[in-house]
């Protein structure tokens, strides 16, 4: 039980800690890892349960742990190797997707992964076997897309955080939406999550689309 | 479950049968046997494996999950000479967005991973790259606008 108490804890740190992609855009009071995680689940859940064949208490889990490696990790972005210190020159970059080569795609991947599993693993070390082995296996899931819930939670994650982007455009029309709109043309194939998309796309940019 | 068809490479076909063995194996041990069988040497799948000990369900799921896709798959092959001008299936894609060079390449659903360049071949961008050669645009509009210049085709695949 003590160590559930440690453990509850720790995860409550993500109620404080912000999302680094909206912070490293200056985005004032921007949500936190764990509203991220919030909505997420919601959004599994419920899109979910709209796909044939997907196993929703799975896919809730899923939701629920799959940031919780960012107690430790922190909260890695792409861009966090190239970021350039000027103000001006960072605010460029920040407005396209960032494009590497195979092979730094490869080593940026690769480091992403053995930084969060590492965080990971410090968080659920004194938990009891069984819960940890399950905990660590929806995330490698999650990270892998191996089943079916995994490939559908991974999409609905990027989704959030597209609907989120959305969300703050509509407040500052200066953010621009070129990266997560890019991102999501190149990351998502599931039919029902790209039907969804449409509609957001319908319902916020009935009267202005972004320009950048 | 659903009559679609996976596009595979021969190394995904590869691991998805050495799963799909190592998990039937794993099952009858455990129904008959009624213990675990010391079947794979990997941490990542020995983690699962002592998920799939507690969740009978989900490793039958998973079972069905994978069965499914070995009775529905096709190989992704390296197009005749000819059809290797154009994008298509496995095919390596050097392209330039906003003056930044990148490269994709297209696969089928089951080993798209954007992270590491792997494009499923239903994505947005994939679709549209599809059938397309070397100097093209293709333009993505809705609602912002970016184009992917195509630079470079080529298969590494057998």
């Amino acid at each position: 039980m003590k160590n559930l108490v440690k453990f509850f804890h720790q995860v409550g740190k993500l109620k404080e800690m912000k999302r680094t992609g909206w912070v490293i855009r200056g985005i004032k009071n921007s949500e936190s890892i764990a509203e991220h995680i919030f909505r997420t689940s919601l959004m599994a859940w419920i899109l979910g349960s709209e796909r044939k064949g997907i196993n929703i208490e799975r896919v809730l889990k899923m939701a629920l742990i799959h940031d919780l490696c960012e107690i430790y990790s922190g909260d890695i972005t792409p861009y966090d190797s190239i970021l350039p210190k000027s103000k001006k020159e960072r605010e460029k970059l920040l407005k396209t997707w960032p494009r590497f080569s195979s092979k730094e795609k490869k080593r940026l991947s690769e480091q992403k992964f053995k930084k969060e599993k590492k965080g990971l693993e410090k968080l659920i070390k004194d938990l009891p076997v069984k819960l940890k082995s399950e905990v660590m296996a929806l995330w490698m899931d999650y990270e892998n897309g191996k089943t079916v819930e995994g490939r559908f939670f991974k999409q609905a994650d990027r989704l959030e955080n597209l609907l989120q982007a959305t969300e703050y455009w509509k407040k500052d029309k200066s953010l621009s939406q070129t990266s997560w709109w890019d991102q999501a043309r190149e990351l998502f194939d599931d039919p029902f999550l790209l039907k969804f998309i449409e509609e957001m796309d319908e319902k916020f940019h009935k009267k202005s689309k972004p320009i950048i | 479950m659903d009559k679609v068809t996976f596009y595979l490479t021969k190394e995904k076909l590869g691991e998805l049968k050495k799963e799909y063995e190592a998990l039937v194996d794993f099952e009858h041990s455990k129904i008959v046997n009624q213990e675990a069988p010391k079947v794979l040497e990997s941490e990542d799948i020995n983690l699962e494996f002592v998920s799939f000990q507690e969740d009978i369900v989900f490793l039958r799921s998973r079972i069905n999950e994978l069965k499914n896709i070995l009775e529905h798959y096709e190989i992704i092959k390296k197009p005749s000479k000819e059809k290797q001008t154009f994008v298509g299936l496995g095919a390596k894609v050097k392209i330039e967005v906003a003056g930044k060079s990148d490269e994709f390449m297209i696969v089928g659903t089951l080993e798209a991973n954007p992270s590491l360049g792997k494009i499923s071949n239903e994505s947005p961008v994939g679709k549209a790259l599809l059938g397309r050669r070397v100097g093209d645009e293709v333009i993505i509009s809705s609602p912002i606008k970016t184009v992917y210049k195509i630079k470079g085709i080529k298969y590494e695949i057998s």
